[in-house]
């Protein structure tokens, strides 16, 4: 065994409750494990124990052994054990700690105390593995996500750990760089080691893996293959089921596809397949058919262009967003969207063209001006909070704005169930009390437009659920609603209207069902079609 | 000339050119020196092709430069305020060319070889690295905060509401910090038998750069006695 935990139990220091509890756990050499469960169920803490961060970093009270490759953990530091099971962490930016790519990779073969030869071998064979040798010589700090995420998974791969594992790799990666991931992965595995992953969006890896583990509440509730674990009830464990698993619940089929090719045998061998395409192409539509049939002008970007540094980052964007509907920004990383957003309040402001916002122009209104107008919630709650309590935190825009309403303020706490938490310091909440507390705040001020900016990133099933009913809310009181995302399968569900982005210009806007039929818009956007879109597909060509 | 200046020196000789060149420019008390200081240093900044990361370099040192002018004029007279301010502008852009050509893993390769214990040596070349970051994360908070109708336009108002630009980037930093750790001891940083990689070599050029610098420092010194 590579990885054996036998009667785990952990608590941080100076907490009651126990973060991990009596777990027993195996991987064998070359395993691929999935590590699912809602946010909070224990799923880090069990990654920070595999390297020995618990307890020699974080102390606690840890109970039961935990064996690494033939090693004790309690009894070996941790610069004993990151050779032999490395920890890719969740946030890119907090560990690429050196001055270039490749001094990046060097930095734990040095650790290692190896000779400079071996250095070089073992560095170029971690690049060469994960295709980052053209940026070897770029600053860390100056990649994209997704490539930052392949640094941090070569800098752990050079040590040639025999146990990797990975908290969350796929939570910043858009379409193409959750691909590459996928790949660097198969590969990996290939080599014989043994890889874990934690991941909320199951259904971008499921298919990899031959065992899920489900965590709840610091237990092991399911341990097996991953369509025997989904077989089984576990709907109030938070998991993000796979969205084909998810349409035939609702469809009350007896069937669980964890591929397209899957579904489409399933359905095949049923004889379901061209009623069940119909059905299927309607209720999507239905979906998207809620929403007022008041369509007044909310905003209108006409010819907007805008560069950073001289670096072009829109070109030319036409643009209107109606009453009541709601419109997912989609694209690669740095396609242009995070820039659009920021011109719906003048944060900034477009270097040709204009932009007006329910008829103010974005060039002669101030921000404060706006943002009356134009609610944001952004992708880091963290990014806002500095008040004593979490009251005022959410009343910090209508207190300047004068645009206090109490009656509506107290239903966004009572929506948002932050009523026990009123009094309390936001910096204590959990991440996602946070995120409740960010949105309380965005539509504090009874904004017409509300802009979300990766809702989803690193949400559990639960979150989604509200978050789902939230924006339906906001468009039945006339609310327009603009979504910055990657995760296409929420987008599909929730939104009317598709926008993709590519290189700074709109490559394709309509209807989701439109728009990913559109293969080159979507080609040039780097976005593959949801699961159900393409199972609608495949069902018309058979 | 930047690969020249960056690669064939040894950290410390330039750390001590570094460190003398400040030391003189603090002896100076009139505008002529310093305004010729200003120049050479200039010439350097546009030499190393460093023009436009010394634009950016101003637009952060600027703003205490002007206050120094300010303050010096106001409490005593212009030629003060002049030396005040140039005496600022000049001693930032010493350690700005420093750190411009002076990658910091080998900065910190050099401390250990000055006996500095490795952990604050890479503490100190590390945090350079995270500097532009918490420049970003800066952005982004102004943005959020300018975004719920806080105004943030302008020196006034940012000093006005400085705590909601200062509270959110101080809880960040703390928690980048203790993320930043887990990943450095994650990757061996405690591990006793670390080798690097390329180790400095002093050579006769920094002998060279050395005395020279200690030289001028010494006649600097020598004169205002």
């Amino acid at each position: 065994m590579i990885l054996s935990f036998e009667g785990v139990s952990y608590r941080y220091p100076g907490a009651d409750a126990w973060a991990l509890k009596k777990l027993f756990l195996t991987v064998r050499p070359g395993q691929g494990v999935l590590v699912g469960g809602a946010s909070g169920s224990g799923k880090s803490t069990l990654c920070r124990i595999v390297i020995g961060l618990i307890p020699h970093f974080h102390g606690g009270e840890l109970i039961g052994s935990v064996i690494v490759d033939g090693l004790d953990t309690r009894h070996h530091p941790i610069h004993q054990l990151f050779s032999h099971a490395g920890l890719v962490f969740q946030n890119p930016d907090a560990q690429l700690f050196n001055r270039t790519v490749e001094t990046e990779l060097a930095y734990g073969l040095e650790s290692l105390g190896l000779p400079s030869a071996e250095i070089e071998r073992r560095l170029y064979w971690a690049s060469n593995l994960v295709g980052l040798d053209p940026l070897l010589n770029r600053q860390p700090q100056t990649l994209s996500g997704g490539e930052k995420q392949r640094v941090a998974l070569a800098a752990i791969l050079a040590l040639r750990p025999r146990l990797l594992l990975l908290d969350e790799p796929f939570t910043h990666l858009d379409p193409e760089g959750s691909e590459m991931l996928r790949a660097a992965l198969r590969t990996i595995r290939s080599e014989g080691i043994a890889v874990v992953v934690i991941e909320h969006r199951l259904h971008e890896v499921i298919a990899d893996f031959e065992r899920l583990v489900v965590l709840h509440q610091g237990e092991i509730v399911a341990d097996d293959s991953p369509r025997r674990v989904i077989d089984q009830d576990i709907s109030s464990y938070g998991l993000n089921l796979p969205p084909l698993v998810r349409l035939f619940r609702t469809l009350r089929w007896d069937g669980t596809p964890l591929t397209v090719d899957e579904a489409l045998h399933w359905l095949t061998a049923k004889n379901l397949s061209p009623p069940v395409a119909l059905e299927l192409g309607t209720s999507e539509s239905k979906s998207h058919s809620t929403g007022l049939g008041n369509r007044d002008l909310i905003v209108e970007m006409s010819g907007v262009s805008f560069s950073y540094n001289g670096q072009p980052a829109l070109s030319d964007v036409n643009l209107i967003l109606l009453r009541g509907e709601c419109v997912a920004l989609i694209g690669r990383n740095g396609a242009g969207k995070t820039t659009l957003i920021k011109h719906l309040n003048g944060l900034l402001k477009p270097e040709h063209g204009n932009v007006k916002v329910l008829g103010y122009n974005t060039r002669e209104t101030p921000v404060a001006g706006m943002a009356r107008h134009v609610g944001f919630a952004w992708q880091n709650a963290n990014d806002q909070l500095f008040q004593p309590a979490v009251r005022d935190e959410v009343l910090t825009g209508p207190r300047a704005l004068r645009a206090y309403d109490p009656v509506w303020c107290n239903a966004l706490f009572e929506r948002f169930e932050l009523g026990p938490l009123l009094d309390r310091s936001p910096f204590r909440l959990s991440e996602g009390q946070k995120k409740r507390v960010s949105f309380a705040a965005a539509l504090a001020v009874k904004p017409e437009l509300v802009v979300l900016d990766e809702p989803t990133a690193g949400q559990d099933e639960p979150f989604r659920r509200e978050l789902g009913a939230l924006i339906r809310d906001l468009r039945s009181q006339g609310r327009t609603v603009a979504l910055v995302t990657h995760d296409l399968e929420f987008a599909a569900e929730h939104a009317s209207r598709w926008i993709a982005l590519a290189s700074g210009q709109i490559v394709a806007d309509g209807p989701p069902d439109a728009v990913m039929a559109n293969g080159e818009a979507m080609r040039k956007a780097g976005l593959r079609p949801t699961q159900r879109f393409q199972l609608i597909e495949a069902l018309k060509r058979s | 000339m930047k690969t020249f200046m960056a690669s064939p020196l040894d950290p410390r000789s330039k750390l001590l050119a570094a460190v003398s060149t400040a030391v003189i420019l603090m002896f100076f008390h009139s505008w002529p020196p310093l305004t010729a200081s200003f120049a050479v240093l200039m010439i350097l900044v546009l030499l190393l092709s460093l023009f436009r990361p010394w634009l950016a370099f101003l637009k952060g040192l600027g703003f205490a430069v002007v206050s120094f002018f300010v303050i010096a004029f106001l409490a005593f007279d212009l030629v003060t305020a002049l030396v005040a301010a140039l005496r600022l502008l000049t001693i930032g852009m010493v350690f700005f060319l420093f750190f411009q050509i002076t990658p910091p893993e080998s900065l910190s390769n050099a401390l250990i070889k000055m006996g500095v214990p490795y952990p604050f040596a890479f503490v100190l070349s590390a945090s350079m690295q995270f500097v532009p970051v918490l420049v970003k994360r800066a952005a982004s908070i102004r943005d959020a905060q300018r975004a719920r109708g806080i105004p943030l336009e302008g020196a006034l108002r940012t000093v006005r509401h400085f705590p909601a630009l200062a509270g959110p980037l101080l809880i960040q930093a703390f928690k980048l910090a203790d993320e930043l750790a887990e990943a450095m001891e994650a990757r061996g940083f405690g591990a006793p038998d670390r080798r690097f990689r390329y180790s400095p070599r002093f050579r006769w050029m920094d002998w060279l750069v050395a005395t020279a610098s200690l030289a001028a420092l010494g006649a600097v010194v020598w004169g205002r006695l």
